[in-house]
């Protein structure tokens, strides 16, 4: 028996995390996202495995918390219930709908935050090679790859043909509109380029053998004596917050 | 140990009303040879590798084929229809896709080919070490795949395919984007190959396969249009081509026995007839 954090609890925290999205107040919601955020730099295990997965998360930290913070303005201006707390030019912010947006964006919060610290913390190749001594068939690995692989390069390929469109006179530095225009002409050749480039990837992936990769049989022969506690534990609590949600739904 | 290709009338199209991608070819590359594949683009080049390779025949299960392709001791009616990797490793044009992006170090790269082989096991660091030393990349073993340039790059995926100890190398357009340095070093390597691992790469140009491989084949609209040895090819003119074994005199090379007043050099020739500056 022992307890640690390895990929098969990272990925039973994921899931009671996203269960936790769904069955618990905003409140602890919000707990959870902090809690999550601090894991990232107190707990060895959920340390990002790269600088570039350093850098991720931080670029994503700041995203994340602006588009919260836009979610909760939109529901506010439009989600006219309860009393007035502030304006934004001229338009009044209510205190419904700031409610309705916290629960909202925290929501989403802790479903993204969940799968980024685990992605970000995990080796790719121990992901994968844990999937497929799990049954997961070499065909769906590639897929699940050149997935990945796309979601990592799409900053750089985007602002890649922002560089192109700005050599062609697309007014990419111009004002929202003229850019959102603009967005148009750059999700052509963002969409193209980057089926052609999976395309290209999985058929080199194929030419170097990995459709006809071997699973690893290391991991699907661990013994039961050997499952890590710590896991079955995260799922046992998984499994009460799920019923505890349907009881409560079902009791009123 | 190397493999010898034999290609017999393979004839080739994407669809029953599409042009021929390859038309009557007839080819024979001997064990442990270097062949170079010259034409213009959209001759074929790429296609025959990716022929070869299988992976043409297993993406694109509509082709209508005709003709025999023998590779080793595998006789193909028509073209293979799965990866014949190990047996045939093809480094594809654009080495930077051919990294696999789920790796930290080259090191690792190399060792993501072995356990797609199952081979990741004992002695898999000595073969790696080997194998970078070989191509002269050992102080790149820590190096991310991603950070490296062109010519790293293309060592790199060269290394990722030879560590499987392929029969035939097929190289597409491999010098694309390298400089000079980097050319000469692929050049050293190849020829190191010779006799070990059968060749077969393409270009658009025809320095580099000239000075490299023992016969250059000229590819026109998927035809063959000549097919020689380098030196026959400069000096006399004259084109064997593996056809039946006949010989023929080709439009595309003026012999030097006629007056130089009318005989422009050979190699402009062949740079006209390829549609080349």
């Amino acid at each position: 028996m022992n307890f640690r954090i390895d990929l098969p609890t990272k990925l039973a925290l994921v899931l009671l995390l996203w269960i936790c999205a769904f069955a618990v107040s905003w409140e602890a919601q919000v707990v959870l996202v902090l809690l999550i955020i601090m894991s990232r730099f107190a707990v060895p295990d959920f340390k990002p495995q790269s600088r570039r997965s350093a850098r991720a998360f931080t670029r994503f930290l700041i995203y994340s918390f602006a588009v919260a913070t836009f979610v909760l303005i939109l529901n506010s201006l439009l989600i006219r219930g309860g009393s007035t707390f502030g304006s934004i030019g001229g338009f009044s912010l209510y205190q419904d709908g700031l409610f309705f947006g916290i629960r909202t964006a925290s929501r989403l919060l802790l479903l993204t935050f969940a799968i980024l610290v685990f992605f970000i913390s995990t080796p790719l190749k121990d992901l994968i090679r844990y999937l497929q001594a799990r049954g997961l068939s070499n065909s769906f690995a590639l897929i699940l790859l050149l997935t990945l692989h796309f979601l990592d390069q799409l900053p750089a390929r985007i602002h890649q043909i922002f560089l192109a469109q700005q050599a062609r006179g697309a007014p990419v530095d111009a004002g929202f509109i003229s850019r959102s225009r603009a967005l148009f002409s750059i999700l052509s050749p963002l969409v193209l380029s980057s089926i052609v480039e999976s395309i290209d990837r999985g058929t080199a992936l194929e030419l170097r053998g990995f459709l006809h990769r071997p699973t690893s049989t290391e991991e699907s022969q661990s013994s039961p004596g050997q499952r890590n506690v710590l896991t079955l534990l995260i799922l046992f609590l998984s499994l009460i917050v799920v019923l505890y949600t349907i009881a409560q739904w079902l009791l009123g | 140990m190397a493999a010898r290709i034999d290609i017999l009338s393979l004839s080739l199209r994407y669809s029953d009303t599409a042009l021929p991608a390859l038309d009557s070819v007839s080819l024979e590359i001997p064990q442990g040879g270097c062949v170079g594949i010259v034409g213009p683009t959209g001759s074929g080049k790429s296609t025959l590798l990716h022929t070869l390779s299988g992976i043409l025949g297993k993406h694109h299960p509509e082709v209508v084929v005709s003709g025999q392709l023998c590779i080793g001791s595998d006789t193909f009616q028509g073209i293979p229809r799965e990866v014949l990797f190990p047996t045939v490793g093809l480094v594809l044009q654009d080495p930077f896709i051919q990294i696999s992006g789920v790796r930290d170090t080259v090191t690792e790269e190399l060792r993501f080919t072995l356990e797609n082989l199952d081979a990741a096991g004992q002695g898999s660091d000595q073969l790696i070490q080997t194998m970078l030393s070989s191509l002269g990349i050992e102080h790149l073993a820590d190096r991310a795949p991603t950070t490296l340039s062109g010519g790293e790059t293309q060592r790199v995926a060269l290394a990722s395919i030879l560590i499987s100890n392929p029969s035939v190398l097929l190289l597409d357009e491999p010098v694309t984007a390298l400089d000079a340095t980097a050319q000469n070093r692929l050049r050293s390597i190849l020829k190191s190959l010779r006799g070990r691992t059968t060749v077969l790469l393409t270009d658009s140009q025809i320095d580099f396969p000239m000075s490299v491989c023992d016969t250059i084949v000229v590819l026109d609209r998927g035809r063959i249009e000549a097919c020689a040895k380098p030196a026959e090819l400069l000096l006399t003119g004259k084109l064997l081509t593996n056809v039946g074994g006949s010989e023929h005199w080709s439009s595309l090379v003026t012999p030097l026995n006629q007056p130089s007043s009318r005989r422009p050099g050979p190699l402009n020739r062949i740079r006209k007839a390829l549609g080349l500056p």
